[in-house]
């Protein structure tokens, strides 16, 4: 039976080969089947499951008041110092009322500024992650359990699609918008409070990963004449003492910086779901790019 | 660079067309162009005729990401504008004619959706663009510059815009903006003259109006076009009619269970088109409560009950047999503003197919029992167009790659382009590397000649080792002279890196370190530890980094636990550290000595840390995945490099101190010689086969000419000096510019003499091995790189074909050759935005032409061939003649300016050694006559004459467009002298055929421009004085 021949043997080995190859293709072909058909799906339901919390976060309704959102206060403060402190009271995507507390270094006098009862500020960084996250949420439920995927590329680009909204929705609240200072100077925040804030005082709110921050810069007016070294600040989040702008003609320096901020819990749990999201996203796409380089595969 | 220098792409697509995954749809309002754009960011532009053929024209590139939506960006039907924007914030504006990008700009928010408007100011009719996306309000942007002017903004509740439309009131003549946001509130702006006027930095203009209308995941609103009374909105779970006026609801249609919708329009006043995502569209006629012209209008309101779903005309399904598409289609309605009217409803889909049904005017008879099926009108596909060619589009080796079983070559899928030996380097699908000499093979696809029996021409060689396809390649001495120019590196899907010696052929190692298919091979900065140096840094598709010692053959560091694909690679080399981007936005920073994770940051701190690399090392050496922003990192350093060479230029005086200029100094100066053809692949998909495009820098041709010219072993003509009195001394005055063309000549023979004495400093036995290597690595062809460039440049821009005794001439005297069929041009705009035509343009042209034929015959490919690119556009006539003149007049000033003979065979001859006994220099000196020799000349000389002043007659006016006077006048103090003259030249010849009421136009149509006083002029205006002195001087002269 056993062929004792060097020839043979190798060209039994070859037949083995190809044998097993053909085996090891009819394997692969059928555990791609199953990813398209089962692994895919079960990945979208637990992606619009965690999505749809996510979700839900941005809205929570409040028990008392039908049909609107839930406020809740937080106190801004920091351990280091305690120049400023800020009290304000987040309403879904925007600030309802804000009281804030300005010690000043000179003088031991307190400012006290807070919202006008007619005005509240929309934070646009929770508006766009939460239309992100509903965009992402569309994008999956367009592709429900009855559809059937037929190849690995019409997954990644679904994949891809939503990956871009998660994605963004992250970075919104990771990444605040830098602005300039006399961007900062001139836009509406500053007439946003009772009693009006001081020209040499300038606020701004923004979100940094899951923490809700307050800026507070105190300003001194330059001379007019002094053209010694003025150099205009580019746009950052955060500018540092020292910093100069020109703005109505006047020209200012940053003298103090006061930064407070409070952890926002429901921010901070949306944030761990991006990123969950993101990674099983992830994980399916390498999933898929596994056999992409099998189906691509053509002898020569 | 393309305001500069005068560089013409020409493309191989090769048989596979790119991929175009369709994700926005344009058509014209004349209804002869389609624009598409795509998921990998470039748009196609679309030809159709009356009859409703579509042949694919260009395709744009310079979006980096995909595109999102495009708009028509001008009202006028003679000067069509389009205007596009992408994922990441880009908008350009183009010019539909010729692709070329007229102005970009990039703000930090998605637009999702654009509008063209002309508002009324005054007597004035400005053109507006009305953006909304992913920000709260509705940008108001000027159509022409780009500039946001002012914003449409919500008092109550802001939120993202989803749709929008704008109307213009007769009974009020105002024009209103109505919009719905995510949130299904509908907002009304009315746009007064005092708004329009408005300009930028102003009070945002608030809502008049804002109401609830209940409208979730709305996808599109219209206006009813024919009364003006309703409005259609489209959700994906419904459709409604609303009256405009109040915005009550008249009807509502859910989606079937399966089904959403993704769009509608009103086609008629009682009939509405709703489509939905998966492809499939029906048209309803609306019932009489919706009609403004029934007594039933508006008789449900407040009583709509949903689920009276108004009868069916017509069902247009999706035909089964499709190809699989991996994404939802893009469907869109348009009907024709003019002759013939058609209504269209158009769709593209994610295999480049545009599908397109014409909708009857007239409704089937009334059928009881089911709405008719209605025909698809017409259907091709990209991949279609190109298979339906003959000969199918060359691929750059096709002749190399032929499979005996099959009828489609070899894919190449990967390139690199080592300009210093003219040689690319091919890695194919099947795991082999070609190396071959570009213009060599360049000839072979795209022009006729004897090289057409050879078999296996031109010389090659192959390398063998990747198990399967090479997906990336890296000439290491190219970007750094540290490197061994013979190390050629390779990455493959087979997961290993392979090094090359490629004068020899041998494989030298092979590194088997990653996880995944090579994805990316760079090289690291200059200023790394010297261990460092000498490697070249592998991206990998399981997401690692691998740092390769080319000279320790191993790996000294792999970094590979990064959860997400690597988008970025940057450097830190002073703290010793590899920044690596990821493309979830994290980054990952790496000590290069010990391998060990410093850090893995998010948020602002990975912004704020590859902000910081990119200030620390300049030109940092980063790649991103996409081509097409690879293509444009690479013009802008190709521009750089230029830069900085003039700047060298400058300071260097042509001293003496010839020889004594250091060592280091050698690797910094780019040799004009080589920068006059660049190879670059690209593919608009990471799944594509390469596409090649040469890039022909005019002014580089011609300096490397001359240099030639003046290498010459010819007594008269053999230094510098002379060189420059000879052709400079018709320009004696204000030549300083032209001058430095001069130098630049100079310094690259004094680089050539440098680098051969420096060759001989090296030791005798280097020396000897390296003589070996070199002859080995020359025995693949040797050949002029100078005159073979010329030449492929010339055959492919001469106009063939209208001048027999001419053709000829080309053909018998100078060596050119006649190409195979029309060549795909390409043009580089602003910004390294590019417009590259399809080898499928030749139909439209054909077409076109015999439209022009009075007998009406058909025309066959081979007699448009060299015609046709001077019918294309202006701004391609103005640059194609601009080359051809040129050049012509430089090889007219060349000894033995022909592209026959054994002088084309060899490298051009070095300058002897000194000391050395001239034994070669004999056999390379011809041996012409001076009767041949002004035989040449005058060849040149008709050539130039032909393309200068001959050619509108010869083509005729409706295939010709005339150049441009403005790039003309741009031109006129252009520093290379040859374009300058030829500029000149053809400037006056165009002002000479245009006649006195020509010029006359001309001056009304630029005096507006002339700046009110001298100081602060802008671009336009340098235009506009360029252009009208020269029209003064003209018509003073007449």
């Amino acid at each position: 039976m056993v062929m004792l021949g060097a020839d043979q043997s190798a060209i039994s080995e070859l037949a083995k080969m190809t044998a097993a190859s053909q085996i090891e293709r009819t394997v692969l072909e059928e555990e791609f089947n199953w990813l398209l058909k089962e692994e895919v799906h079960a990945v979208l339901k637990q992606l619009q499951d965690i999505l749809k919390e996510a979700a839900r976060r941005f809205s929570m309704p409040s028990p008392s008041l039908e049909g609107q959102l839930k406020p809740e206060n937080f106190i801004l403060g920091s351990s280091t110092m305690d120049q400023v402190k800020g009290v304000l009271t987040l309403q879904g995507e925007a600030l309802t009322q804000a009281d804030i507390n300005i010690k000043v270094a000179k003088s031991s006098q307190v400012m006290h500024f807070a919202f006008r009862d007619d005005k509240q500020w929309k934070l646009q960084q929770i508006q766009d992650a939460r239309n992100h996250v509903n965009q992402a949420l569309q994008l999956l439920s367009s592709r429900d359990e009855s559809y059937y995927f037929k190849t690995g590329a019409e997954v990644n680009k679904l994949m891809d699609a939503v990956m871009l909204q998660l994605t963004r929705a992250r970075n919104r609240l990771t990444t605040p918008a830098s602005m300039t200072l006399p961007e900062l100077a001139s836009s509406g925040l500053m007439k946003m409070f009772t009693p009006p804030m001081p020209g040499d005082v300038m606020v701004n709110f923004y979100i940094n990963l899951s923490k809700l921050c307050l800026t507070v810069y105190q300003l001194h007016v330059l001379q007019p004449n002094t053209t010694k070294n003025f150099k205009a600040g580019g746009s950052s989040v955060l500018h540092n003492p020292g910093a100069m702008f020109e703005y109505n003609n006047t020209k200012f320096e940053v003298s103090h910086v006061h930064k407070v901020e409070c952890v926002v819990p429901w921010l901070n749990d949306t944030l761990v779901f991006f990123t969950i999201s993101l990674q099983l996203c992830q994980q399916l796409k390498d999933k898929i790019s596994v056999f992409s380089s099998f189906w691509n595969y053509r002898p020569f | 660079m393309s305001g500069n220098s005068l560089v013409l792409p020409i493309v191989l697509w090769g048989h596979n067309a790119p991929t175009h995954c369709i994700s926005s749809l344009l058509v014209m309002d004349d209804l002869s162009t389609i624009i598409t754009g795509c998921h990998d960011g470039q748009i196609c532009i679309w030809d159709m005729t009356p009859e409703l053929e579509i042949n694919p024209r260009a395709l744009l590139f310079g979006h980096t990401a995909s595109v999102t939506c495009l708009s028509k960006a001008s009202a006028s039907s003679d000067k069509q504008y389009l205007v596009s924007t992408s994922e990441n914030g880009e908008m350009c504006l183009w010019d539909v004619s010729d692709g070329r990008c007229i102005e970009f700009t990039k703000l930090a928010c998605a637009h999702t959706g654009i509008q063209f408007y002309q508002f009324t100011i005054g007597t004035q009719r400005e053109g507006r663009l009305l953006c909304h996306g992913h920000y709260p309000e509705i940008l108001v942007v000027d159509a022409t510059s780009l500039e946001v002017l002012y914003s449409l903004v919500s008092k109550i509740s802001p939120d993202w815009i989803s749709s929008m439309s704008v109307i213009h009131s007769h009974r009020t003549q105002e024009d209103t903006v109505v919009a719905v946001s995510v949130t299904g509130i509908l907002k009304v702006w009315i746009i007064t003259a005092e708004v329009s006027r408005m300009q930028q930095d102003m009070d945002p203009v608030f809502e008049e109006e804002s109401k609830p209308i209940y409208c979730q995941g709305c996808q599109s609103i219209s206006f009813c076009t024919f009364t003006q009374l309703s409005l259609l909105v489209v959700c994906s779970k419904y459709w409604r009619v609303f009256d405009s006026g109040d915005f009550s609801l008249l009807c509502s249609v859910p989606s079937e269970s399966s089904q959403s919708w993704s769009g509608g329009e009103f086609i008629a006043a009682d009939k509405v088109i709703i489509w939905t995502e998966d492809g499939c569209s029906y048209i309803y006629k609306l019932p009489p409560s919706c009609l403004p012209a029934s007594e039933h209008f508006r008789s449900s309101v407040g009583k709509t009950t949903e689920g009276s779903i108004p009868p069916l005309v017509y069902s247009i399904a999706d035909s089964t047999d499709k190809q699989l598409l991996i994404c939802p289609p893009v469907t869109r309605f348009f009907y024709g503003r003019r002759e013939p009217f058609h209504k269209l409803l158009i769709q593209g889909d994610s295999a480049g197919r545009l599908t397109l049904w014409s909708i009857p005017e007239t409704s089937p008879l009334p059928q009881l029992s089911s709405s008719e099926e209605l025909q698809v009108s017409a259907s091709i596909s990209l991949q279609e167009a190109f298979d339906k060619l003959t000969p199918s589009p060359a691929g750059i080796i096709d002749q190399l790659s032929v499979l005996p079983s099959s009828n489609d070559p070899i894919k190449v899928t990967a390139s690199v382009y080592i300009p210093s030996q003219g040689r690319l380097v091919c890695g194919r699908e099947d795991g082999s590397i070609i190396l071959v000499p570009a213009t060599q093979t360049a000839i072979v696809q795209l022009l006729q000649g004897e090289h057409m029996l050879r078999r296996g021409w031109p010389p090659h060689r192959t390398l063998r080792g990747h198990r399967h396809k090479v997906t990336c390649l890296l000439y290491p001495h190219q970007v750094s002279p540290r490197y061994d120019q013979r190390s050629l590196v390779s990455g493959g899907v087979d997961f290993s890196v392979i090094i090359w010696d490629i004068f020899t052929g041998e494989m030298k190692h092979i590194f088997c370190v990653h996880g995944g298919e090579i994805t990316q091979l760079i090289v690291p900065p200059e200023n790394c530890s010297t261990r460092v140096q000498h490697c070249v840094c592998s991206v990998a598709s399981d997401h690692s980094v691998g740092l390769l010692s080319l000279r320790e053959r191993k790996c000294i560091m792999l970094a590979s636990r990064h959860l997400f694909p690597i988008q970025v690679i940057k450097w830190r080399p002073c703290d010793d550290y590899l920044v690596v981007g990821c493309s979830d936005g994290s980054v990952y920073v790496w000590q290069m000595d010990t391998g060990a994770l410093d850090r893995c940051v998010m948020g602002i701190t990975a912004v704020e840390i590859l902000n910081a690399c990119d200030e620390a090392v300049p030109a940092a050496l980063d790649s991103l995945n996409h081509p097409a922003v690879n293509l444009k990192q690479a013009m802008t350093r190709r521009s750089l490099a230029a830069l900085k060479n003039m700047a060298q230029h400058k300071l260097q005086t042509l001293a003496t101190n010839l020889l004594a200029a250091d060592n280091a100094d050698k690797g910094n100066m780019p040799k004009y010689s080589h920068n006059s053809l660049v190879v670059q692949s690209m593919k608009t998909n990471i799944t594509d086969p390469d596409m090649h495009v040469l890039f022909f820098d005019v002014e580089a041709v011609i300096i490397q000419l001359l240099t030639e010219e003046a290498q010459r072993p010819n007594p008269t003509l053999v230094s510098p000096e002379t060189l420059q009195k000879t052709p400079g001394g018709a320009d004696k005055g204000g030549s300083f510019l032209a001058n430095k063309i001069f130098k630049q000549v100079k310094e690259t023979i004094k680089e050539n003499i440098k680098e051969h004495l420096l060759d001989e400093d090296e030791d005798e036995e280097e020396e000897q091995r390296r003589r070996e290597e070199k002859s080995k690595s020359l025995s693949l062809l040797e050949y002029n790189l100078t005159m073979d460039t010329a030449k492929l440049f010339m055959s492919c821009l001469h106009a063939w074909g209208l001048n027999g005794e001419l053709d000829e001439v080309c053909l018998n005297r100078l060596g050119m050759l006649r190409p195979h069929t029309p060549i795909s041009f390409g043009l580089i705009s602003r910004g390294g935005h590019m417009s590259l035509m399809l080898p499928t343009f030749k139909d439209s042209l054909l077409r076109r032409l015999a439209q022009g034929c009075v007998d009406g015959h058909k025309l066959s490919v081979t007699e448009v061939v060299g015609k046709g690119t001077y019918g294309v556009s202006r701004a391609v006539t103005t640059q194609h003649l601009l080359s051809v003149i040129s050049l012509a007049n430089t090889l007219m000033g060349m000894t033995n300016a022909t592209f026959i003979g054994e002088h084309m065979k060899k490298a051009p001859t070095r300058p002897p050694r000194p000391g050395t006994p001239e034994t070669q220099r004999k056999s390379s000196v011809q041996t012409s006559s001076p009767a041949m020799q002004s035989q040449i000349k005058q060849g040149w000389s008709q050539l130039a004459a032909m393309h200068c002043v001959m050619l509108p007659d010869l083509l005729g006016l409706e295939k010709f467009k005339p150049p441009l006077l403005e790039m003309l006048a741009r031109r006129w103090q252009d520093r290379c002298l040859e374009v300058r003259e030829a500029a000149q030249a053809l400037l006056l010849a165009e002002l000479r055929r245009i006649g006195q009421l020509g010029r006359k136009d001309t001056i009304d149509l630029w005096a507006p421009y002339l700046p009110q006083y001298v100081d602060a002029v802008s671009p336009g205006e340098t235009d506009a004085f360029l252009v009208l002195r020269v029209c003064e001087v003209e018509t003073d002269a007449f």
